[in-house]
């Protein structure tokens, strides 16, 4: 928000001195001129990805821009590069506004939104309340729901989402499909989750036609057109099924020649994951999609059910206590798996100093799952008792999906470092948060095998963990799986790049996300197809409420009308979204009726009709809410010295 | 990779043969005679211009990406000033010329024809007498990297298709992806001023105007080539007119550095009686 002197100012100034005095009268009417602040024009900068990295985003700040330009605020449109843009946002707090995706890919439990927007995170880094909204209403619902169950979570839920439509930190846009170009050559089941997704990934199946070369009319190679295929998986269950029959001859692959070895090659347009590998830094994941096959969780969701992974069982004690008995595995680095580990991973969450520092800090990923355990500890070798805070027996479990560390190699980055370049709040920080872990060692089923900068990264299977060694102990989707011996991630260009590569049969599939310029290629190559399925990352307008004018919910909501989400999906998404009013219009019923999209936003409805900004109305709302405007119809900054 | 390589094999290919045939067009036998004892005396004549080149160019390769890293955390965010400034220009560029002829030839232009055209000044003057025009172009170009790459550090910003793709297209990229994994092998996309596309072209240009008594075939065509560069650079939807603009500035100074740094003596305005192109032989 720049302010310049006025003419108006410079000459009340110069009046003031020359003045001196002598004519009192006019004296007095100058210094109450000149002492007061002048009102400054408003400028807002909207900060996002360059339309390599994202093409959908930068498209919603230009439509944002635009009509923001027609009602008098000057648009700065900012670009950053992908780590640049979640440090500013959620690391540094410096923004206005910002575009960017909710991370991540599947719909989310409503006690997501808990450390998204609890006042209590206000200052701490990552997803956690970027936007610094303090509203106490709020954060009264966030505890709520946490404790509530049933019915009267549900209603917690519905106030909880009609409270956050009427502040606006965040104005959701849309929900995208997450669109992927895909080669079945060689991997099939790409529709059948989201294939950006670590359990997407693992529940892939070798193509069993793939060297016979001949496609003989394999069902998966029929419908070419995945377009619009929505969030309902029943028609590829019948496809289940049939690819366990292949497990045998997967099997003797992996054993047979290197040369043809079963490699799975994803190109994305984010390097992130080439540089830095660190599971708890938040400006370098998006979904953790690879960082998630290499760390395990105790528990991970897959179809929507809770599979017991590294936990062979999770027995409740009562209703605030958990007994796990956790699997026999090892480390990528030989070490073996203990409760001890798990119990260190709750306590580093927590405080990744463990006690060094004055006050604890947090990891600033999964914050929000960390608030749910009380205290977690090894009562054995392999056995852990988790003890919750006061929450919900159905929202305790969220806890159970946090990736679990090695205790030896973690322990030692308890330690604080100074105030890293180019971050400026939280001033203490531990090294595990800035460590690029080079060589990440986890459990999970991938193992790292090299990396090169910007170029890509290599992954390999683990043939230690127990999907490996115990298959019959995991359900049907992941048995047996990965169904590849390593896994490429190549970093191209751009989106248009990427369908290339697929289309070249150079990838398997695409995982970053798809532009209306690459979306029409697909159909141009003919090995290539476009997989489809709703993704939960929603597109959003972020506002950082602790700025003026921002920090006012009316202003805010104002801004929300000029984004005429409809005409956005046509136009940034070609159709693949759906406009939405709440972070949880994926989350089946969780949704709130008064916010279900019907024929037009529900909320926030956009000023004007069939993507025409009603320029005059928008005008009036400011006016209404107290803004004023200058001769030449520039919005002011109202005059607050806060 | 592999796409990367057959591009530049490609690149190779058509920018040989454009010298070749190019080259028996406008330069006399005496001088393409002079060429082949020039190959063997200049290299050694002007090594420290060569090495300084390829010092420079060695430094941006490697440097690159940790100037990048600078770039990103440190680097004055400028794309919301420049779009304040020129507004949608390129787009108007964009749209005026727009026909799938202009982006063919535009994409050949900002492709082939560059490369040639930084390429080929070395076959002319290093056929001339004395080699003072080539040493200067040498430490132009030098400049111009060096120079350049030090802006792109501290300017960060990225070019119209990345920053309006509603109304500038990608032009380049999205007919030809190939291109695009060969320019991110040279280049980053947050490297978008000043222009070196343009400074460099524009640098070749003004030598070719300094040399255009002896050698005026070659100036004509510097010249087309130099502005067709421009314009495509902002037809195809790469550069802003601002990193146009800043690249023209750059070649200007750096052509005057390379003058004053290489023989600035006196008989520099009376340069061309050292061209070759009338020398009866």
């Amino acid at each position: 928000m720049g302010s310049r002197p006025t003419r108006r100012q410079v000459l009340a100034a110069t009046a003031a001195t020359a003045a001196s005095g002598s004519v009192s009268g006019c004296l007095g009417a100058e210094k109450n001129v000149a002492g007061r602040d002048q009102p400054s024009r408003m400028t807002l900068t909207i900060t996002t990805l360059p339309a390599d990295s994202d093409p959908h985003a930068i498209r919603i700040v230009r439509h944002l821009a635009e009509h923001l330009e027609a009602v008098g605020i000057e648009p700065r449109i900012r670009t950053v590069d992908d780590a640049g843009l979640y440090r500013e946002i959620l690391i540094n707090h410096d923004f206005d506004a910002y575009v960017g995706q909710f991370p991540s890919a599947d719909p989310i439990d409503p006690d997501a939104l808990y450390s998204l927007l609890h006042s209590s995170f206000v200052a701490e880094p990552g997803w956690q309340n970027p936007f610094g909204l303090t509203d106490p209403a709020i954060d009264d619902l966030l505890d709520r729901q946490r404790r509530a169950d049933r019915e009267d979570r549900r209603r917690a839920v519905t106030e909880l989402q009609d409270a956050v439509a009427r502040r606006q930190p965040f104005t959701v846009v849309a929900f995208p499909d997450m669109l992927t170009a895909v080669h079945d050559d060689r991997f099939i089941g790409w529709e059948r989750t989201r294939p950006a997704t670590s359990e997407g990934l693992l529940e892939l199946d070798a193509n069993a036609a793939a060297g016979t070369a001949t496609g003989d009319g394999s069902p998966n190679e029929e419908p070419t057109d995945g377009e619009d295929r929505d969030e309902e998986p029943t028609d590829d269950e019948g496809r289940d099924g049939e690819p366990t029959d292949e497990e045998p001859a997967n099997d003797e692959d992996r054993d047979g020649d290197s040369t043809n070895e079963r490699r799975l090659r994803l190109v994305t347009t984010d390097s992130r994951i080439t540089t830095n590998r660190n599971p708890i830094a938040p400006e370098h994941r998006r979904y953790g999609t690879f960082t998630g096959l290499v760390y395990d969780p105790l528990v991970r969701a897959i179809d929507g059910e809770e599979v017991p992974w590294l936990a062979r069982r999770v027995v409740r004690v009562d209703d605030r206590t958990v007994r796990i008995d956790m699997r026999e595995a090892v480390w990528h680095d030989g070490e073996p798996v203990t409760a001890d580990d798990a119990a260190f991973t709750y306590a580093f969450l927590a405080d990744t100093s463990l006690g060094e520092a004055e006050t604890p800090i947090p990891s600033p990923r999964f914050r929000g799952r960390s608030t749910l355990v009380d205290s977690a500890t090894a009562v054995g070798e392999r056995t852990l008792e988790i003890r919750f805070t006061d929450a919900a027996a159905a929202t305790q479990r969220r806890a159970l999906t946090v990736p679990i560390l090695p205790e030896h190699v973690w322990r030692s980055r308890t330690g604080l470092v100074d105030i890293p370049v180019g971050i400026s709040i939280n001033e203490m920080t531990t090294e595990a948060q800035v460590w690029e872990n080079p060589d990440p060692v986890g459990s999970g089923p991938l193992r790292f095998r090299e990396a090169e900068a910007d170029e890509r990264v290599v992954l390999e299977r683990n043939p230690a963990h127990p999907i490996a060694t115990r298959p019959e102990s995991f359900p049907e989707p992941v048995r047996g799986k990965p169904a590849f011996e390593t896994l490429e991630l190549r970093v191209v260009p751009s989106d248009v790049a990427a369908v290339q590569q697929v289309g070249d049969g150079l990838a398997d599939a695409s995982t970053s996300n798809l532009g209306p310029d690459a979306v029409p290629r697909i159909g141009r190559e003919a090995a290539a197809r476009l997989v489809s399925r709703r993704s939960g990352a929603f597109y959003h307008v972020g506002y950082n409420t602790r700025r003026v004018p921002l920090s006012n919910p009316y202003f805010r909501r104002v801004i929300a009308r000029l984004l005429d989400k409809t005409e956005l999906v046509r136009s940034a998404f070609q159709g693949y979204a759906r406009p939405a009013a709440s972070p949880l219009a994926l989350s089946g019923s969780w949704l709130a009726d008064e916010l279900r999209w019907t024929d037009g936003d529900p909320a926030t409805p956009f000023f004007g009709t069939d993507g025409e900004l009603d320029a005059a109305a928008a005008r009036e709302a400011l006016r209404e809410i107290g803004y004023r405007y200058d001769e030449d119809g520039a919005l002011l900054v109202p005059d607050a010295a806060e | 990779m592999i796409v990367v390589i057959s591009v530049v094999a490609w690149l190779f290919i058509v920018v040989a043969s454009l010298c070749l045939v190019v080259g028996m067009a406008i330069l006399d036998r005496g001088r393409i005679a002079r060429l082949g004892t020039n190959l063997r005396r200049y290299p050694w004549a002007l090594r420290r211009e060569i090495l300084g080149l390829l010092a420079v160019l060695a430094a941006s390769a490697v440097g690159r990406g940790a100037l990048q890293s600078v770039s990103e955390v440190y680097g004055w965010r400028a794309t919301g000033t420049i779009v304040a400034i020129e507004g949608t220009f390129v787009a108007w560029v964009q749209a005026s010329l727009f026909s799938p002829v202009a982006t063919r030839y535009f994409s050949w232009i900002y492709i082939y024809a560059y490369v040639f055209l930084l390429v080929f000044p070395v076959i002319v003057y290093g056929s001339r007498r004395t080699p003072t025009t080539l040493r200067r172009l040498l430490v132009a170009y030098a400049l111009n990297y060096g120079i350049g790459l030090i802006v792109y550090t501290i300017v960060f910003a990225h070019g119209p298709r990345n920053v309006m793709p509603d109304l500038v297209t990608s032009l380049l990229f999205t007919h030809n992806p190939d291109f695009q994994e060969l320019a991110a092998q040279v280049n980053e996309n947050a490297n978008v001023f000043p222009s070196l596309h343009t400074s460099l072209s524009m640098t070749v240009a003004t030598f070719a105007y300094r040399t255009r008594d002896s050698d005026p075939a070659w100036t004509v065509l510097a010249a087309w080539i130099a502005v067709s560069v421009w314009i495509a650079t902002m037809y195809l939807g790469i550069h802003w007119l601002i990193d146009v603009l800043g690249g023209i500035v750059l070649a200007l100074g750096c052509v005057a550095a390379a003058v004053r740094i290489v023989d600035p003596d006196p008989r520099d305005g009376v340069e061309s009686v050292d061209g070759g192109g009338t020398n009866p032989e």
